[in-house]
């Protein structure tokens, strides 16, 4: 009965199919070997993110000129990196078709060898219907066991799968009013402020310098006395002077008797606040063991480094944020309030705007590559309050101006000049009027907007406001002299600037006509500051120079502090806070100043 | 020893198929000025998508099957349209149009308000199963595309434990429930994303993919037809339309004589085997386990139910936006320190992180709803298949199993009955 072709046996073909199944075998097995190898080869070529690559393109981006020879290495070793993949994976193909060729004849082969040597169908001993049974009983016990693991399983997943998101959304931010509660890694305990923190007033604000450039960083100190005559090499005229540990280029900010920076290198951040009189350190943090960890360091520029955004004290508070994008609030006692990591800064240069607060909105412009944004969080917990989207990168800071149409928070950015209402954070209105690199940060005074960057132009924008709308009208362009990093001030008729040419220029507010324009012996990477009818600004060789708000140039006086000056001083009820390369200064008014 | 030695063998041979595809990857031009002009990228023209000319070849594929199937009763046959469909549905339509696959597109109709299907798609996930309702499963025979490449490859099939392989089988139902969670959540479609072949017939997929395609075929060697048979969502369908077949392969042409021969035949334990009125034991111990699981199946349902409700969070990670919004997570705070294409191209682009958040909280919400719906289906099919094994009930001969039998023609060399071919 069984005499069917299907069960013929054939000893030749059985041989033959197995030799041929062992030949094909191991040719494939050769051949997938190699393979092997090649793929290992593709995976370790990774043209995009070559790291020589990268850092070759980083070097030449940083220089300030062109280097041919360094663009030509670039081209060269891309190409070679390229022909290299392209050729491996030239060969992967080959192979893989090889493989196919291979795979093919050993699995026919393989068959022909079962095919020829089956063996005829056994008779099993054991009754079929006991056999059936037997399966339906197992069948019930495992499916059910099935279920229960279905159910382990889907329990299990569902406690321990946890959502990165929700749980920093969470986590981010330390509970208020409670005990101590545990950091996100849970290594210390954050300190939390059991006292309410009352939000300061504008007034206040104005009679303190919470911020870069002074309240509302308008670069105009609310005190109209400072400081003309002092020497650093003698000490005559300064007050106390102080060390600060780790470098930063961010400018000093004061709340009532205590002045603040920050400072930070590849490993470490702090915060330090000193007693204005006597300039004793009062307290000083290291930034760390935030929520959700801290981020590796970006590379930035030495320049730029790890602490250039100026912190703002604000009331009770004193917020601070590093180029890893760790931002934290302290009260003014020491004790730290929340910390957040808002994501690694994506800037060539490091994260240098500085942070801006009103109310209850601590803002933060995250102008980046990727995701530019201008956050307002909450003073007291840091949670998001509103958040507005950009559109490019910049490094420059924000501004608040108290217009006539209200308080308005202005930013550069890389082609416009953007307002925005502090307390929603509705754009009120945009202005196409800058290019290039954006460092400087815009100024406001008597209703005029006035912003500048070198390969732009300076531009006046009047507001104005003919219906329900606030319309921006440009009043007046000048390319002549343009500021690359300092930014611009205003006194009502006039606005000045440095460049980092080493030229103070003074333009009409009106007409942007040229009234004067002076050179100096270094850049300005400082921003002047008006404090009565004096500009006070510092070049990069560490000058200060002292010039008289009108019309006409009339340098009032030129001190040397000694050391390279980048930060912006600070200057408060008689007194200058210098922050040099190394050292923080109290200068002090002297008595017939 | 000599099977687990085959087995790394052939496992060894289909790795490398899949890493040269894995290797493949695009990246941008130099950024930099040079006199190297970049070439026009053409994509390489694509196979006429003539749905109808599809559907009439799988018509005549069909119905040559069934005639292979019931008339000729030829394994080899078979076999010959089994290349056939591997040639055709799948290297050289690279596995799209596929009645499995056309499932989702029938199921994005019936949940999306704004998604139709065609009609050539719609009679690839209807014929199949119509004529699985009058000749059983003759699709999965020869003219499924996924299930040709696999019973080529089953060469050296063994009979796992029939309670296994119904125990294994409830992959399919979760496999299903995924699926349709897939694309009412518009998460996407999964029986196509996760299909283990495709990358094979179009030479080119994610390495995972690749790797489990390899690994379901290396399988596949040994036991028989996983896929089909512990995955393949649409062989559920086509397993309920069996059930009801007017028509349906016969192990013997004519009388059974019960010689046994056949018991052993089927790697895919689709015979049924007698059990005699007098040996089907206690009915009433069997009518006491239906009362009482039908009594419990309530709350066996509520409590799925329940589950997958709290399942919404590693549930909602199947759809690209969650998924994404976590990987993006994961990066920012360090806790992954590689990105990947995905996320590169999301920081390139407009949308915010925090408007992914958004929509990613928003999506989440979907999923609680889905996966109640999903966790209470699979707990109804368990109850429903205890239920179903619960009585073992009399038959007088070896039958098929009109569920689970793929008609793939395996058991008629085994039975003596079957007329001796003609020789010349």
């Amino acid at each position: 009965m069984l005499e069917k072709k299907e069960f013929e046996t054939n000893d030749f073909l059985w041989r033959l199919s197995s030799a041929v199944a062992v030949v094909s075998g191991l040719f494939s097995l050769i051949v997938f070997l190699l393979l092997i190898f090649n793929y290992v080869q593709i995976r370790n070529i990774d043209p995009i993110d070559n790291l020589l690559i990268t850092q070759m393109r980083q070097e030449y981006a940083s220089l300030p000129e062109k280097d041919d020879a360094l663009a030509q290495r670039i081209r060269d070793l891309d190409l070679l990196n390229r022909k290299a993949f392209f050729t491996s994976q030239h060969h992967l193909r080959t192979g893989a078709v090889l493989l196919f060729i291979g795979v093919s004849i050993f699995m026919i082969s393989f068959k022909g060898a079962f095919r020829w040597k089956r063996e005829l169908p056994k008779l099993d001993e054991t009754p079929t219907a006991d056999k059936e049974f037997l399966a339906f009983a197992q069948s019930r016990q495992l499916i059910t066991w099935a279920g229960v693991g279905i159910l382990a399983l889907g329990m299990a997943s569902a406690l321990l799968t946890e959502s990165l998101v929700m749980k920093n959304a969470n986590a981010s931010v330390a509970p208020e009013g409670g005990d101590a509660a545990k950091a996100g890694d849970g290594k210390e305990p954050i300190q939390v402020a059991k006292a309410e923190i009352a939000l300061p007033t504008w007034d206040s604000m104005e009679k303190n310098w919470p911020s870069f450039r002074g309240p509302g960083s308008l670069a105009t100190a609310h005190f109209t006395t400072a400081p003309v005559d002092w020497d650093i090499a003698t000490g005559s005229g300064v007050r106390w002077k102080v060390e600060i540990p780790l470098p930063g280029a961010n400018s000093p900010v004061i709340w009532e008797n205590k002045l603040f920076v920050s400072g930070a290198d590849k490993d470490k951040r702090e915060i330090y606040c000193f007693d204005i009189n006597e300039g004793k350190v009062l307290w000083s943090k290291t930034v760390e063991d935030l929520p959700g960890g801290s981020q590796a360091p970006p590379k930035v520029s030495e320049d730029t480094g790890y602490a250039a955004p100026s912190m703002v004290a604000h009331g009770g508070r004193v917020f601070a944020i590093f180029a890893e994008g760790d931002l934290v609030a302290y009260d003014l006692d020491g004790n730290r309030l929340w910390g957040i990591n808002v994501g690694v800064p994506q800037n060539h240069y490091g994260h240098s705007s500085s942070l801006l607060a009103y109310d209850k909105f601590l803002y933060v412009q995250l102008d980046q590559k990727v995701d530019p944004k201008l956050m307002a969080l909450d003073v007291a917990t840091g949670k998001q309050l509103w958040m507005a989207k950009r559109s490019t990168i910049s490094w420059a800071s924000p501004i608040l101006a108290q217009t006539d149409f209200g308080p308005q928070l202005i930013l550069n950015s890389e082609e416009t000049v953007d307002a925005y209402d502090p307390i929603t954070g509705t754009q009120l209105w945009s202005q196409v009027c800058l290019s290039g690199e954006v460092a400087p940060s815009p100024c406001y005074k008597n209703g005029i907007v006035f912003a500048a960057n070198e390969y732009a132009v300076a531009t006046a924008i009047q507001l104005e406001k003919p219906g329900d709308a606030i319309e921006p009208k440009v009043l007046w362009e000048y390319d002549e002299y343009l500021p690359e990093v300092a930014s611009p001030v205003g006194d009502g008729e006039r606005f000045y600037f440095g460049t980092s040419g080493g030229t103070l220029v003074c333009l009409n507010a009106k007409t942007g006509e040229k009234l004067w324009s002076e050179d100096m012996s270094d850049g300005f990477y400082s921003s002047p500051v008006l404090v009565g009818d004096r500009i006070y600004v510092a070049d990069t060789g560490g000058k200060m120079y002292i010039v008289k708000a009108s019309s006409t140039f009339e340098l009032i006086a030129t001190r040397d502090m000694g050391e390279q000056v980048f930060a912006t001083p600070a200057f408060m009820d008689g007194r200058m806070y210098v922050r040099t390369q190394k050292h923080l200064y109290c200068i002090e008014q002297k008595a017939n100043a | 020893m000599k099977t687990v030695r085959s087995l790394l063998v052939v496992g060894l041979f289909l790795l490398p198929a899949m890493l040269s595809v894995a290797a493949e990857m695009r990246f941008p031009p130099p950024d930099f000025q040079t006199d190297y002009k970049i070439p026009d990228l053409n994509s390489p023209a694509p196979v006429s998508s003539n749905g109808t000319r599809d559907a009439i070849i799988l018509f005549i594929a069909l119905s040559v099957t069934t005639w292979m199937v019931f008339k000729a009763r030829s394994r080899r046959g078979l076999f010959i349209i089994s290349i056939f469909s591997l040639a055709y549905f799948g290297f050289y339509r690279t596995g799209c149009i596929c009645p499995v696959g056309s499932t989702q597109n029938v199921m994005a109709a019936v949940f999306l308000p704004d998604v139709g299907v065609s009609v050539a798609v719609l009679s690839f996930f209807v014929m199949p199963l119509l004529f699985s309702l009058f000749f059983g499963r003759v699709f999965c025979a020869s003219v499924c595309p996924l299930g040709a490449i696999q019973e080529l490859v089953a060469i050296a099939p063994i009979r796992i434990s029939p309670a296994l392989d119904r125990t294994l089988g409830l992959g399919r139902y979760v496999y299903l429930g995924l699926a349709v969670l897939g694309v009412a959540t518009g998460s996407g479609f999964f029986i196509c994303r996760w299909d283990p072949f495709v990358g094979i017939y179009r030479m080119g997929h994610s390495f995972g993919m690749l790797l489990a395609g390899g690994a379901i075929l290396t399988l596949g060697i040994f036991v028989a037809r996983p896929y089909c048979r512990f995955l393949c969502p649409y062989g559920i369908m086509l397993g309920w339309m069996s059930r009801f077949s007017k028509w349906h392969l016969d192990i013997p042409p004519s009388p059974c004589v019960k010689c046994r021969l056949c018991e052993n035949s089927c790697p895919y334990n689709a015979i049924n085997m007698p059990i005699p009125s007098h040996l089907v034991g206690d009915p009433e111990a069997g009518k006491r386990r239906i009362r009482r699981l039908v009594y419990v199946s309530p709350l066996i349902i509520a409590v799925g139910a329940t589950l997958g409700y709290l399942s919404y969070e590693p549930l909602s990670r199947m759809h690209p936006k969650v998924a994404l919004s976590e990987r993006i997570a994961a990066e920012n705070i360090g806790k992954l320190t590689t990105d990947t294409l995905e996320t590169r191209t999301f920081r390139a682009g407009k949308q915010t992180v925090d408007e992914l958040n958004a929509q990613a909280v928003q999506i989440r919400e979907y999923f609680k709803t889905g996966g109640a719906w999903f966790g209470g289906f699979l707990a109804l099919i368990i109850c429903l298949k205890l239920i179903g094994l619960s009585t073992a009930p009399k038959r007088d001969i070896y039958t098929p199993n009109k569920e689970t039998c793929f008609s793939c023609g395996r058991c008629y060399p085994y039975c003596p009955v079957e007329p001796l071919p003609k020789r010349s």
